[in-house]
């Protein structure tokens, strides 16, 4: 390919468990790297570059500077990817957001809180325009390498907009409702092969809410199996506390 | 034809001289209370007292995922898999999932033949077995008892210390060869009754589901329903799919794949350009009843539900197709009657 994507990557409120680096990728880096010329990169480069094709961004949106950085990378990039369920959703940080803000500043840094200044973490949809998704925490590698490569060859990548109950399905699993657990997979977006319950373990939601989600269905159907409308609620909140309100 | 007694201390002997002859596809235990097709390994592992598997023989004749097509990017190229006749036995097949196949046939010749579909169904022998009905099963009131023999070509009802072994064709016949077996000279055991009942044949469903095109109970249902699509996905006479393009990490080669879909999700309905044409939950479960006792039903006269009760007994909200089609029978009888 003559002239390769200038690529850079990006970090904000997370747990960096999504970084290129990070992830379990093996053979397929190498191949990966073949296709771009990564050109920022904090956690491997030094410098700054003025344009980039691709910006792969991870991590929730949680103090003015991050809103700063952002606007700065929207503007330099033409697409802009948000890497895992941090930057997709605002992930777990947004668990933070269903109480007061003061609260929780007070709560993390004491009598310190006036040197760190906190807003309720956002996914990066909520500030700048997200072209693309990878979903998941940490991010689906699946995912990652279908939307690599779509944007290698420069065609808009397809976000799965089915329930993870659908992956589940072609798998023949048994329902994991069948052995007592309560799951989220009804409502959340598929994409990640419906790992957790292929192992026998219930979906978090890791991924997000489907698009137009029956939020009020799922918290009926997790009340009949036995939780309590108020767990119910912070099952549904883990990853997407956000969306649960509205924001995204 | 003939009726055989196979007793229970040899059904594992029986699995192993169908082995010996031809791939063998049977009910295992899956997880903890789940059921699966898959093929026989060891004969012990095989359940043939069951209520019913998570997805149907379907399986193996329109795989939940397959390959239509690889290519080449560089040479611009591409290639058709080859699909051959699968040859097998499926063993262990409850009434209803026969029918569901012979309804699939029906589909799939019709119009456009399903070149791979119809490949792999050639061979298939399918030896039957009894069921007792649970609280989901309702394949009675769609004219197929639990004991029903259709499409087989060997049948296993349930006895006293066995099995009545029933050969229906010259196929089934076949199997048996060098597998001695005494005659069943007792009659058979009366079927177990169902739990759960479409009261009215198909010839007047067809106007009572005309008559509860508007009903309210598709509002109700939706306000309940996930549209989470597994109620689709499980039924054995569903065959909608997307096709998908996946390239490879070198960006030099890929595949089309063909996988499972269904019209309870709204993704199934968003076409290009993201217009999605059943945006309404309630308008996409009415379309999934009708097409289980409308649309196709209308041209053949049959229900195109074989009463497995799989949507109902995997709906994580409780959603049942029996409840649905009953409340406008009730309806429409409280008008026209
Ligand atoms: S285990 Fe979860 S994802 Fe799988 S079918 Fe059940 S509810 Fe859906
Ligand atoms: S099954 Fe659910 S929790 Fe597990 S990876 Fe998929 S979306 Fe995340
Ligand atoms: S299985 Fe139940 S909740 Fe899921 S789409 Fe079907 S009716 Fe709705
Ligand atoms: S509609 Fe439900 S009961 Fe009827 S065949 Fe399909 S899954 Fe079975």
């Amino acid at each position: 390919m003559a002239n390769k994507p200038r690529v850079g990557i990006f970090d904000f409120t997370g747990c960096e468990g999504c970084e290129l680096n990070q992830l379990n990728f093996e053979d397929q880096l190498l191949d990966i790297l073949e296709h771009v010329e990564i050109v920022e990169w904090r956690e491997a480069m030094d410098g700054r570059s003025e344009e980039l094709d691709i910006a792969f961004v991870e991590g929730a949106l949680s103090t003015p500077d991050c809103i700063k950085r952002i606007h700065e990378i929207r503007r330099k990039t033409k697409v802009l990817v948000a890497l895992g369920a941090c930057a997709v959703q605002g992930g777990i940080n947004a668990l933070k957001n269903i109480r007061p803000i003061e609260q929780v500043r007070e709560e993390v840094y004491g009598q310190d809180k006036y040197l760190f200044p906190t807003l309720p973490a956002l996914p990066l949809s909520a500030v700048v325009k997200v072209d693309v998704n990878v979903r998941g925490c940490p991010m689906t590698q699946l995912e990652f390498l279908k939307v690599f490569t779509a944007l290698v060859m420069g065609k808009a990548p397809i976000e799965p907009g089915n329930s993870v109950c659908t992956e589940c399905k072609l798998k023949d699993n048994e329902c994991v409702y069948e052995k007592g657990m309560i799951c989220l997979g009804p409502v959340t977006r598929a994409g990640c092969d419906a790992q957790c319950p292929t192992f026998g373990q219930y979906c978090t939601g890791c991924r997000g809410l489907v698009p137009e989600p029956n939020v009020e269905a799922m918290q009926e159907i997790l009340v009949a199996h036995g939780l309590s409308m108020d767990d119910a609620r912070k099952k549904l909140q883990l990853f997407n506390a956000n969306q649960l309100e509205g924001v995204s | 034809m003939a009726r055989f007694y196979l007793e229970k201390g040899k059904v594992a002997a029986f699995i192993a001289h169908l082995q010996s002859q031809k791939t063998v596809y049977a009910p295992h235990r899956k997880g903890r209370n789940a059921f699966a097709f898959a093929p026989v390994e060891r004969p012990e592992d095989v359940v043939l007292d069951y209520p019913r598997t998570v997805s149907s023989i379907k399986k193996y004749f329109l795989p939940a995922r397959e390959e239509l097509l690889s290519f080449n990017l560089v040479e611009n190229t591409c290639a058709q898999p080859a699909v051959a006749p699968l040859d097998a036995v499926f063993l262990g097949v409850h009434s209803y999932d026969v029918h569901a196949v012979l309804k699939l046939d029906h589909n799939f010749v019709a119009g456009n033949p399903e070149r791979n579909y119809l490949t792999r169904r050639q061979g298939a022998l399918i030896v039957g077995v009894g069921f007792t009905p649970d609280r989901f099963h309702f394949s009675g009131s769609v004219g197929i008892p639990a004991g029903d023999t259709t499409g087989c070509d060997l049948f296993l009802h349930p006895c006293e210390g066995g099995y009545a072994l029933e050969a229906l064709t010259p196929g089934g016949e076949g199997l048996l060869a060098g597998f001695p077996l005494p005659a069943h000279a007792a009659g058979l055991p009366a079927a177990a009754p169902f739990h759960q009942h479409i009261y009215v044949p198909q010839a007047k469903l067809k106007d009572v589901l005309a008559h509860g095109y508007d009903s309210e109970v598709w509002e109700e249902e939706a306000e309940k329903c996930t549209s989470c699509g597994t109620c689709n996905l499980v039924c054995p006479t569903c065959y909608c799919f997307d096709v998908e393009d996946a390239v490879d990490i070198t960006v030099t080669r890929g595949s089309r794949e063909r996988h499972w879909d269904g019209c309870l999700l709204r993704s199934f309905t968003e076409v290009a350009g993201g217009e999605v044409f059943r945006e309404e939950p309630a308008d996409r479960q009415r379309h999934r009843v009708f097409r289980k006792f409308k649309y196709i039903s209308d041209e053949t006269g049959e229900p195109w539900c074989v009463g497995c009760g799989r949507c109902t007994a995997s709906c994580t909200a409780g959603i049942s197709i029996v409840s649905i089609v009953n409340r406008l029978v009730n309806d429409y009888d409280a008008v026209k009657a």
